[in-house]
């Protein structure tokens, strides 16, 4: 692994370890109250499911135009993050939701797209892994229904009927909610870039791995 | 004097018209004290245990996820070992 990434995962790992104090500190909101809370690890990883779709969406539309394998390995570690951390939104939230809504689980328009963007990352990865020769290029074309959802998950709250809070919330938080807001954000973030770094690692020797196999089959 | 009296119509015209959603807003008045148990079940749910679950499982999925991509490198790595010796005893033979 390259030389930044130990020291990035020990501070990765600091953030991770320091944030529930970060999170304890917050005051509680005047109507949920504790169950709140969960809010600071829910929209870092729908951020995160969020940002990860569009990545596995631009990643495989440079993949169709040029045929380059390193940006179909950057759109399969994407993906596994759209699955990863879609699976972190889509729990997190109905824990919320069953305190601060009175049930676990609504079909607005919100929670549905999200649903469905998670889902079309599950069929990115079973369509790479049974989907035989050429699967890559069917795959990327469906990252770009992917990557045409997100808009349209964030800004479902603004125009349909529902009890999710609206995208304003978020830009209009106190220091005390926006700070550890923010601090759980770059922990998200930071992670996310880690872990994608490491699935590329992965991708990358499993290409050398096979190269190496086809070229003893070449001189067998 | 007329003007006065028109002024009191119309503010007396407009607080009429306003004091249905002034009632509205304003809380309702607490008439019984209901002790906690007798909550209905959703409003007794304690926040504590989901907030831990949601933390919990956040983590534990993190956790998992890393242990897997690392048995994956790792099972690759021991593979090109593996092929690098094969391809080396087949060179001394």
């Amino acid at each position: 692994m390259p030389k930044w990434f130990q020291p990035t995962t020990l501070l990765c790992g600091a953030l991770f370890a320091i944030s529930p104090f970060v999170i304890a500190n917050a005051p509680y909101e005047s109507t949920m109250g504790l169950v709140q809370k969960v809010f600071y690890y829910h929209m870092p990883s729908a951020w995160v499911f969020l940002t990860a779709s569009v990545i596995c969406g631009i990643a495989s539309a440079r993949f169709l135009a040029t045929g380059n394998l390193r940006h179909d390995r950057t759109a399969l570690a994407a993906a596994e993050m759209v699955v990863l951390f879609g699976l972190l939104t889509l729990v997190t939230g109905p824990l919320w939701a069953r305190k601060a809504w009175g049930t676990w689980w609504v079909w607005d328009a919100r929670i549905t797209s999200s649903l469905v963007g998670w889902m079309i990352g599950w069929a990115y990865l079973i369509l790479r892994q049974y989907g035989g020769p050429g699967s890559e290029k069917l795959s990327a074309g469906l990252a770009l229904f992917g990557m045409a959802n997100v808009p349209f998950i964030y800004v479902s709250v603004n125009y349909w009927r529902t009890i999710h809070p609206a995208t304003t919330v978020v830009p209009k938080l106190p220091f005390s909610m926006g700070f550890p807001l923010l601090f759980c954000l770059a922990s998200f973030f930071l992670l996310m870039f880690l872990l994608m770094s490491l699935r590329m690692r992965v991708a990358e020797q499993q290409a050398r791995l096979d190269a190496i196999y086809l070229s003893l089959d070449e001189r067998a | 004097m007329r003007i006065l009296i028109r002024a009191i119509a119309v503010a007396c015209v407009l607080m009429v018209q306003v004091a249905p959603s002034v009632a509205q807003t304003q809380p309702r008045q607490q008439e019984v004290f209901t002790p906690i148990d007798q909550l209905p079940p959703q409003e007794q749910l304690p926040a504590a245990p989901l907030l831990v679950g949601a933390y919990a499982f956040v983590l534990l999925m993190l956790f998992g996820y890393l242990v897997m991509v690392s048995r994956r490198l790792t099972a690759i790595r021991t593979e090109v070992d593996r092929l690098d010796a094969d391809v080396k005893r087949s060179g001394k033979g």
